[in-house]
């Protein structure tokens, strides 16, 4: 309920930006819009992906898969970009090595986009350690994403904090729950 | 009256031969005055005092004065030695490790030593781990650890060293008889018999050991170690058949039942499940001894061994079928060795063999066989009036799925003085991939994974793919030949100085071991159709092991004698410190989850390996037949599991405190037959349930042993 809430006004807050700067005509980076939140996603193959919006900063309800108002969707380790194969939009990724805080500028070029669906712009596995022990899903330190959001218009830098299993009852998990820090430059610059 | 960890002693040999006549004589090592005799460090009889590489050795005396019925609780009182938990299924809270502890040498882990019964291999690892709680202690003569690459004369799995245990043989009439009563309503009964009729020996022992295990979190249910009872058996019987040709056959059965209990979900509910695991062990060896002249002697053996692990368990309230498991091992080795020895010159000692084994378990991709041709030649010199030891030897390994493998070793011994003596050796070792890492084929039905063995891959990805339980549009193609794993390998040196005055023995070591081709866990770059990765083998890792150790000992009084050892132990992985070197390795904190770039200082270095280990020992005997002995034994704090995002340990969330294991033990003999025996084990009842479960809490015994000891009839040969 408290997710939600937040949610809710975060996405409030993410409509007055985006409102604000419709009428901006040269990208003059603004301070990025800047946010934590936690997705829950799902594990099972028949189970809906979870979608999120950089823009709207919010879960986006599955009927609007095949919109361009979402940017990345995820299930249990796979990551969609918004794209070619993926959905309508022209959202692309990178993935660089650093710390989230000290890169401050999207590249410019060089996005990968979701080819086909076997030959995903994230690809499994390169973001993560799966300890087959513990069965846990430890992000790797220092990976941050940058994002050409599904307009094709803005950016976005992303890391994930942590990934940790959904509580649950039963013998085993069925949910992870992401959390990730962001920040969306509404200007459209590349610069947070 | 003497304990252990002496590399190259005399004074420590001479310790245990003169205890008993109460005469304590300190002399040097160079006199050879000295009877005990290892054959472990050259594969041939040396006296101790002149061996070259490090070992340690463990007699009877010191196993009986530990009380111990536990193998493992004798060899981690040992300097360097640390009994660890397997990597894998640490991570099972509450549950004992499924494949077990195993000894960690030089750093090294328990896959990497090899583990041998009377000179021939125990087979039955699992996951590289040999369950030494197979093995009774009661028939143990003496236990010879050769530390460093032994490859050049044990092959494949001598990496960090061998073990070798000694058992009885036969000797003058003896009937003994011991009752071990300990915590945890643990029964033992040993009964052992020896004897010589003119030219035959023979040797007997019978062990049954029975226990309620323990439950170190009553909050889970099940037993953290079920209940189990163990049977072991040997006999031995030598035969000379001339005075030139001596036949010596062996006969072991191990065979043990442990309950399963636990909780497991069945269809989304909880439900208790429960059954047996039987594991057997069963052994035959034969040797004649042929002396062809007063020098130079041959001997053929031939080794055969089968190890099963037979596992199930049902559900209590159907009693169906809920899982089952199987693994059969057996190994047949001939062999042929040749010895000439030229008295104050040089040891000569060559030899060729085989190894066929077959595996054929449940979790393996249908019934294996490998088969390894090996030879070896190993030549001492004995220079500058035998103050210099010089050793140089090799061996080959040819098994069907690899190259011709070459394992050279080189090492001196310089002995300047009756007090000195300094030592260097350098060798190669390897181990071959195991049958795991070929041909596991092993789907986790719970999580949804896969594992599967290089030599298997191609096959059941075209399976998988076949069924529809690949990921859509994995391109196999790259693993349809899968080249086979290259044996990883290793070279290590060693060199040491040992001090000996009077009461005082005092040796010092430095180390470095190379591993180079380690193999390792990869995942493949797609997954199974749910999502879930499909691991394999991979030959990727490099990395080293490096430290120093010192061993004291010091006879305080007539009755009173203090030692102690440490080992100061790196352990790195070198692509890891590569990556740190040019700012790519990044650490997350653990509560701003943030990451940062790790440093040298914050990398400890590779899981399980502690920085710091030591052991001090006190031991009392009297004249009389009293004896206590009291050991302490540190393991320094270690790496655990990474949890913050880049796969290394560098913090100490990631660590295991260090911890102490106090244990005393005192006896006392009654008569001339009569023997009892009180002690405690880890009197600080240490426990640490999530991340070594096999430390029981504190525990005692008392045993009771009766020796009917005749002399011999015979004279022996």
């Amino acid at each position: 309920m408290k997710n939600r809430f937040n949610f809710a006004i975060i996405a409030a807050i993410a409509i007055v930006f985006t409102a604000c700067q419709k009428d901006d005509v040269a990208p003059v980076a603004v301070p990025a819009y800047s946010s934590t939140q936690t997705l829950t996603v799902n594990f099972s193959a028949t189970k809906p992906f979870a979608f999120f919006g950089f823009k709207d900063s919010a879960l986006v309800a599955n009927s609007d898969s095949t919109t361009a108002k979402w940017d990345f969707g995820l299930r249990l380790t796979t990551f969609l970009v918004n794209s070619n194969a993926s959905g309508p939009g022209k959202a692309g990724v990178i993935m660089q090595d650093g710390i989230f805080a000290s890169l401050n500028t999207a590249p410019s070029s060089g996005y990968a986009y979701d080819t086909t669906s076997t030959k995903l712009a994230i690809k499994d596995g390169s973001w993560y350690d799966y300890n087959a022990l513990s069965h846990a899903f430890i992000p790797k330190a220092g990976k941050v994403f940058f994002f050409r959001t599904a307009d094709g218009a803005h950016y976005a830098k992303m890391q994930l904090l942590s990934v940790n299993y959904a509580p649950f009852a039963g013998p085993a998990p069925s949910q992870l729950l992401y959390k990730f820090q962001y920040a969306y430059q509404p200007s459209g610059s590349n610069s947070f | 009256m003497k304990k252990t960890h002496y590399f190259f002693t005399i004074a420590l040999v001479l310790l245990q031969l003169q205890g008993f006549a109460q005469t304590r004589v300190f002399k040097d090592t160079l006199d050879g005055s000295s009877e005990t005799v290892v054959v472990t460090a050259n594969r041939s009889e040396r006296k101790m005092g002149n061996v070259a590489v490090p070992v340690i050795l463990i007699s009877k005396k010191t196993i009986s004065q530990t009380g111990s019925l536990r193998i493992q609780d004798i060899l981690q009182e040992q300097t360097g030695i640390v009994i660890v938990n397997s990597a894998l299924g640490t991570s099972l809270n509450g549950y004992p490790n499924p494949f077990g502890q195993g000894v960690q040498m030089l750093g090294l882990d328990p896959a990497y030593t090899a583990i041998l019964l009377d000179g021939e291999p125990l087979i039955g690892r699992n996951a590289g781990i040999l369950k030494l709680g197979r093995l009774a202690t009661g028939n143990i003569k003496q236990v010879e650890i050769v530390k460093g690459p032994s490859s050049s004369l044990y092959g494949s799995e001598a990496m960090a060293g061998v073990i070798n245990i000694l058992t009885d043989q036969p000797s003058k009439e003896n009937i003994g008889f011991q009752l071990h009563r300990a915590s945890n309503n643990t029964w033992g009964t040993t009964l052992s018999y020896a004897n010589r009729i003119h030219k035959t020996g023979i040797q007997f022992f019978l062990n049954r050991l029975s226990t309620d295990g323990y439950d170190l979190d009553p909050n889970i249910y099940g037993k953290t170690v079920d209940p189990y009872r163990d049977w072991n058996g040997q006999l031995k019987i030598t035969q000379e058949l001339s005075s030139k040709l001596q036949l010596l056959i062996s006969l072991r059965n191990y065979d043990a039942k442990q309950d399963n209990n636990y909780q497991i979900f069945y269809q989304n509910l909880p439900a208790i499940a429960s059954g047996y695991t039987t594991e057997t062990d069963r052994s035959a060896f034969a040797q004649f001894k042929w002396l062809l002249s007063p020098n130079s002697k041959l001997y053929f053996r031939g080794f055969y061994d089968r190890y099963t692990n037979q596992s199930f368990v049902n559900l209590d309230k159907t009693g169906l079928r809920f899982d089952e498991t199987s693994f059969d091992q057996s190994v047949f080795k001939p062999e042929i060795q040749y010895e000439k020895n030229r008295p104050g010159k040089s040891q000569y000692v060559a030899g060729f063999g085989s190894n066929i084994e077959m595996i054929d378990a449940s979790r393996y991709a249908g019934k294996q066989n490998l088969a390894t041709l090996y030879a070896f030649t190993q030549k001492e010199w004995y220079l500058l009036s035998q103050k210099l030891t010089l050793i140089a030897g090799a061996r080959v390994d040819k098994r069907t799925d690899f190259d011709l493998h070459l394992s050279p070793r080189l090492a001196l011994a310089y002995k300047p003085n009756g007090h000195w003596k300094f030592t260097a050796s350098a060798g190669w070792g390897f181990k071959a991939p195991d049958f795991r890492h070929m041909y596991l084929n092993f789907y986790n039905a719970q999580i949804g994974y896969s594992l599967l063995g290089t030599a298997t891959l191609g096959q059941e990805l075209t399976k998988l793919q076949q069924q529809g339980l690949l990921q859509t549009g994995a391109d196999i193609s790259a693993y349809a030949n899968a080249t086979g794993l290259k044996p990883e390998t290793s070279f290590g040196m060693h060199v040491g100085a040992k001090y000996t005055s009077g009461r005082l023995v005092a040796e010092w070591g430095l180390f470095r071991n190379n591993i180079s081709n380690l193999i390792d866990v990869y995942a493949l770059p797609f997954t199974r159709s749910n999502g879930l990765p499909i691991y394999s083998y991979r030959n990727v890792g490099q990395v080293f092991t490096q430290g120093a150790e010192m061993d004291l000992s010091y006879q305080l009084s007539k009755h009173v004698k203090l030692s102690g050892g440490y080992q100061f132990l790196l352990a790195k992985d070198k692509q890891v410190l590569e990556n740190i070197d040019n700012g790519m390795l990044y650490k997350r904190d653990p509560i701003s989850l943030q990451s940062s770039l790790v440093s040298r200082q914050d990398y400890v270095g590779l899981a399980n390996r502690s920085k710091h280990s030591l052991n001090a020992k006190i031991l009392y005997e009297t004249a009389t037949g009293f004896d206590a002995y009291f050991r302490a034994v540190y393991r320094g704090a270690f790496g655990f599991m990474d949890k913050n995002g880049n796969n290394i340990i560098d913090n100490d969330a990631e660590m295991t405190p260090g911890y102490w294991m106090l244990n005393l033990a005192a006896s006392k003999t009654i008569g001339s037959k009569i023997r009892v025996q009180i002690g405690a084990e880890n009197l600080l009842d240490y426990t640490n349930p999530v991340q070594l479960s096999n430390i029981p809490g504190r525990t005692y015994f008392i045993n009771l042993n009766l020796n009917i000891i005749q002399p011999t009839k015979h004279k022996l040969p």
